[in-house]
């Protein structure tokens, strides 16, 4: 078993580095949604949140060899999207919602803080529906999951805990909480991938 | 690239280990094919940080189709960047290369090394042999040697500077040693005495009295 990193993308980050692409492109899939919904806050054009998003992730491509490690991965790009958002809406002449500033004054770290966005012109009904659809069939799933494979996914992905600590925590090794989480996780996505599949065509 | 049950199963078994940063060396290698060789891989991957972002907030759940879309567009740009390489450790990078590179270093650092610790041990065997003209007498010794018993004559090591150290015959190995002999004694007279004696050396401080005249 590996050792646990306090930074648990420091190895697609290692690749990365090592000049392997696949790597950064699973970063992005990790982070996209909620970059997307940082620069949001920012920014009420559903269109120019794609781009600098899209931009936000090119400049952390270009940088990730400066990139120290002395903050987690997704800590440093957070910073990234902020000043490039910040650069976007400065160069666009644009004013933003939701001044960097007033961002500031809410908790950085608060990933349920939801900014009050209403609807905007870019986000068609179906998109919303779907996005709500999604939300319903996860938080339906982990309903119907054992109280075991519940609280090992609930104490990682929302308390953040790593594996040691859920293992101390459930009182088990921690290839169970390995096991677990991933069973967890299963039963959830075969739920979900009904909902998952494209449906113009795109791929992954 | 279709895989059987038993592979996929597997595979987004290390996928959801990698996702939490607990995947092996090896994991993380075949995460890293999974991804490039089967879409099963990569809509895995992506289900699985989907499902951690809604538990998270119901409003990071988002069209899947605008995900992949997303990633579509920014593998475009990506493909114009060039492929960012940071410096790694010595260590890393070889553990890292491909085996062909590293055979070539290999062979370069071979190249080179060999006359080097040539030279520098011929150097150091006359550099020896000047310093010693002085006390040029008879007898024995045993010389710095790594472990070798002590029953006859040993120059030197040549262990430590690769394949390119150098090997003497057994008459050369005896007549240098015979002629290092007294210079070695007085070497090691003066170390015991010194100020750089090693502590905890099983070497004892003898002092030396001069009859008064």
């Amino acid at each position: 078993m590996a050792m646990i990193n306090p930074d648990p993308d420091a190895a697609l980050v290692q690749r990365v580095k090592e000049g392997d692409v696949r790597a950064f492109e699973m970063l992005v899939v990790k982070y996209q949604r909620r970059i997307e919904r940082l620069i949001g806050r920012m920014v009420r054009d559903v269109d120019l949140v794609a781009d600098i998003a899209q931009e936000t992730f090119i400049r952390a491509y270009r940088a990730l060899p400066q990139f120290r490690a002395e903050s987690a991965f997704y800590t440093w790009l957070y910073r990234i999207a902020v000043n490039t958002a910040k650069k976007a809406l400065v160069d666009m002449k644009r004013d933003p919602v939701m001044t960097y500033t007033s961002l500031q004054g809410s908790d950085d770290d608060d990933e349920t803080y939801r900014g009050g966005l209403e609807p905007t012109d870019g986000e068609t009904p179906e998109a919303l529906l779907a996005s709500k659809e999604i939300a319903a069939t996860v938080n339906a799933a982990i309903n119907a999951l054992s109280e075991d494979l519940r609280q090992a996914i609930t104490l990682r992905e929302i308390e953040g805990l790593s594996y040691e600590e859920i293992s101390d925590v459930m009182n088990c090794p921690i290839g169970t909480v390995r096991s677990r989480i991933f069973r967890a996780r299963e039963a959830i996505a075969e739920r979900l991938r009904p909902l998952l599949d494209t449906r113009d065509g795109t791929r992954w | 690239m279709s895989l059987p049950d038993s592979d996929r199963s597997s595979s987004r078994r290390i996928l959801s280990a990698l996702a939490d940063g607990d995947a092996t060396d090896s994991e993380v290698a075949r995460a890293f094919q999974s991804w490039r060789d089967d879409p099963d891989a990569r809509a895995s991957w992506h289900a699985y940080q989907l499902i951690g972002d809604v538990l998270r907030s119901d409003d990071l759940a988002s069209e899947p189709a605008a995900d992949a879309a997303f990633l579509v567009a920014l593998r475009a740009r990506l493909a114009t960047e060039p492929v960012v390489l940071a410096p790694q450790p010595r260590m890393q990078e070889e553990a890292v290369a491909q085996p062909v590179a590293a055979n070539a270093s290999a062979r370069t650092r071979t190249r080179w090394q060999g006359p080097i610790a040539m030279a520098a041990g011929f150097l150091a065997v006359i550099g020896v042999l000047n310093v010693a003209g002085p006390f040029r007498h008879g007898g024995n010794a045993s010389l710095a040697s790594n472990g070798a018993p002590a029953s006859g004559p040993v120059l030197a090591s040549t262990s430590s500077v690769g394949d390119g150290g150098v090997v003497l015959t057994s008459a050369q190995t005896k007549a240098a040693a015979d002629q290092l002999a007294p210079y070695l004694a007085a070497h090691r007279q003066s170390a015991m005495s010194g100020p750089f004696q090693m502590p905890g050396s099983d070497l004892r401080n003898v002092s030396l009295v001069q009859p008064a005249k």
